[in-house]
């Protein structure tokens, strides 16, 4: 066979609160086969509210040299919740400080 | 694909050092990648070495299953319920399945040396490609599918459990949706062997006759013994990660999880001497006859030349319909 | 006449004799028309054109088996027996399925140098599933709520397979020559036992009586209306009307073919129906 039939790569979206998951490829004539196969083959058993496919040379991809490139150094706290892990124990700090100072005024009161 | 290679040996013999240079660089990073864990995607560089070695094994896997969905196929009509009509059908159906995944991961380690799953085919047709042994046997009674249910997918499992960490990504990706799946295929198999154990003598004895046809062609599966000596393609698959278990190991793990279960239903084996050493932790059992494994594989097996002539003619006269879906697309773009 | 009557349960259709009798035979055709044509889809398992298809397709035909249980089991309910008897152990003259269900696929055996149709296998799933669906909708509204109950919930899975097979009707339709020809030559096969899809039987003035489903007449008007659309969209010419069998399968009157699916299709269970399989 000189031609071959394309590659095209499936998603799917299990609900609409989840985004579209990529599945697996397969081989087919033209997208709209594609298309009426590709939950038989990925999806048997698993619930989908919607399918894309996708031919694979229409998709831009990071080739292996830059994929290395891809990974960040590990100073970015303050971008992230764990930047941020102090913030409890000082609310807490003020909270008992604040309570502290109330305690004997109520107990002063009651006394008199 | 030797042509190829000898090609590219050619154009390459013009500045043969720079490259050697080059490649045993990359090899070294290839090795240190696969030592740490890492693992290789279709589109990194690996050594030939190691795309021939994965194709080969692949390919082997992938076309297995498609042909394995042929003596189960006999039963899917002839299964005795709805229930169980319909539950081998999704089984067959998930073989099939299974060997799409497989052709695809094989595909895309092939696409670089110009070949594609029309290769594939007509590599089976030819005899170039092999196909597990198990599938080149008789299915003759609705016990034998019922015991390809059970052991001959246990036998799988356990090999495919093992490759599941192979240093290969998207043979790991495969075969983890197909790991998934092969528990149902268990559950189905268990569940058509419980009912003929626990019925009547006569399903009983229909029962024993598959387990008893079964056994060397089961032993078989794993491929002979290593006996200490183990290959150099054996030897290659292990450094690169491909599989970390030997045949016999593999087998071991088979053994100690099928036979005492065999021997609870009450059942015999066709080797009298078969037992556990607690010396040695290893099972001692009498081995298959390793010169028929071989003629098997080979396609000289009770079924070959007919599940192949099956496939092949289908394969054939469906080639207008192949041919008509890529035409339509090429004329509406 | 009674075209308001409610039957909501099992027991209050076998408490009118004349109701049992037409609903029963309804429900043997919808079940054996799916039962026998799922088993022709099944033979297809492991040699369609190409392998991403033989999955597809083999669901469809796992759906349709699956149709055709719901319906045996609407008819163990009624006391007819049970599903499994009723699928394996009647003999041929007792089935109802159409003579389009039985047919088969090509020259040969499942298991012995079969010479399949593709282009028969999409004709017919197409056309027999265009009437499967304006039947479906017609059930939607049956007098009897079981059977328009399990009608509604397999119209979902029926749309997913029509889109399936027009996919391929259209494709075929407008790729090669050769390809071209064989669909036309396949539709001309279907064409002359389709048909019979129309007809219910002997029963037919009951059952449409009851209310059971509506009136052969008018699901032929909505099936020719719809159908010349599509052929259109399609670019096929439209073939006429369609025609009917020698054999009436509805009246259990059936070919060879049959008799063979059957064989094949019980021979384990005949073994011993008193065992547990």
């Amino acid at each position: 066979m000189n031609e071959n039939f394309d590659i095209y790569e499936v998603f799917s979206q299990k609900n609409q609160s989840s985004s579209f998951a990529h599945q697996f490829s397969l081989l087919a004539p033209n997208a709209e086969i594609a298309l009426v196969m590709a939950r038989e083959n990925f999806l048997r058993r698993d619930q989908c509210i919607n399918i894309w496919v996708v031919k694979r040379d229409q998709i831009h991809m990071t080739s292996p040299e830059e994929r290395g490139n891809l990974e960040r150094l590990d100073n970015k706290s303050y971008r992230e919740t764990k930047g941020y892990g102090d913030l409890q124990a000082r609310w807490r700090k003020h909270k008992e400080a604040y309570e502290s100072k109330q305690q004997p005024n109520v107990r002063e009161a009651g006394e008199r | 694909m030797q042509a190829e290679m000898n090609q590219s040996g050619l154009t390459q013999t013009i500045s043969a050092e720079t490259i050697n240079d080059q490649q045993s660089d990359k090899m070294e990073a290839f090795l240190s990648r696969i030592d740490r864990g890492e693992r290789i995607e279709a589109d990194d560089w690996m050594p030939d070495d190691y795309r021939q070695q994965l194709i080969k094994l692949i390919t082997m896997h992938g076309i297995s299953e498609i042909m394995g969905a042929l003596p189960e196929k006999e039963w899917v009509p002839k299964a005795p319920t709805l229930r169980r009509k319909l539950a081998i059908m999704a089984k067959v159906q998930d073989e099939m399945g299974h060997g799409q995944l497989l052709l695809r991961v094989a595909e895309d380690l092939m696409a670089p040396l110009g070949k594609s799953r029309e290769d594939i085919m007509q590599d089976l047709f030819t005899g170039r490609l092999k196909f597990h042994n198990v599938f080149h046997m008789e299915a003759p009674t609705w016990a034998d599918a019922g015991v390809i249910g059970w052991l001959v997918d246990g036998a799988a499992i356990i090999t495919q459990t093992m490759s599941l960490d192979s240093s290969y990504a998207p043979y790991g990706r495969a075969l983890q949706r197909i790991c998934a799946e092969e528990k149902f295929h268990a559950q189905h198999g268990e569940s058509i062997v419980l009912e003929l154990a626990e019925g009547t003598d006569a399903q009983r004895q229909m029962l024993q006759e598959a387990i008893t046809r079964w056994w060397p062609s089961l032993l078989m599966f794993f491929g002979p013994p290593e006996n200490g000596g183990i290959t150099s393609n054996q030897q290659l698959n292990m450094r690169y990660k491909i599989r970390t278990q030997t045949n016999e190991e593999l087998r071991q793990a088979f053994l100690t999880k099928y036979v005492p279960r065999i021997f609870h239903l009450g059942f015999t084996l066709p080797d009298e001497t078969i037992h556990f050493d607690e010396e040695s932790k290893m099972w001692v059992y009498q081995q298959p006859n390793w010169e028929e494994f071989k003629q098997i594989v080979k396609g000289n097996g009770p079924r070959s030349a007919h599940r192949l002539n099956l496939r092949e003619m289908s394969y054939e006269e469906t080639k207008w319909v192949r041919d008509a879906i890529l035409a339509y697309g090429r004329k509406v773009g | 006449m009674v075209q308001f009557l409610q039957v909501d349960s099992a027991q209050k259709a076998q408490e009118n004799p004349e109701y049992k009798a037409a609903l029963t035979e309804l429900l043997f055709q919808l079940a054996d028309d799916d039962f026998i044509l799922a088993y022709r889809g099944s033979e297809w398992l492991g040699l369609a054109p190409h392998i991403e298809e033989d999955v597809a397709f083999s669901s469809m035909s796992q759906d349709m088996m699956g149709h055709a249980v719901m319906h045996y089991e609407l008819l163990d309910e009624l006391g007819l027996g049970k599903a499994d008897d009723l699928a394996q152990l009647r003999k041929p003259e007792e089935f109802r399925n159409v003579i389009l269900a039985e047919r088969k696929n090509g020259s040969g055996e499942y298991n012995d140098a079969p010479k399949y149709d593709w282009a028969y296998a999409i004709a017919r799933h197409f056309v027999y599933g265009s009437i499967k669906q304006v039947k479906l909708e017609a059930l939607r509204e049956s007098s009897y709520q079981k059977l328009s109950f399990v009608s509604r919930k397999m119209l979902t899975e029926h749309r997913y397979h029509m889109m399936h097979w027009q996919v391929w009707m259209k494709q075929l339709a407008n790729s090669t020559d050769d390809a071209k020809q064989k669909l036309e030559a396949a539709l001309e096969k279907v064409w002359v036992d389709a048909g019979e899809l129309f007809s219910y039987g002997k029963q037919a003035a009951t059952i449409v009586g009851f209310g059971i489903v509506a009136s052969e007449e008018s699901l032929r008007e909505k099936w020719y209306a719809s159908m010349q659309q599509k052929f259109t969209e399609i670019g096929l010419n439209w073939p006429g009307d369609l025609g009917i069998p020698a054999e009436s399968g509805r009246d259990g009157q059936h070919t060879p073919d049959l008799a063979n699916a059957l064989q094949t299709l019980s021979e384990v269970y005949v073994l011993d129906p008193q065992a547990s399989w």
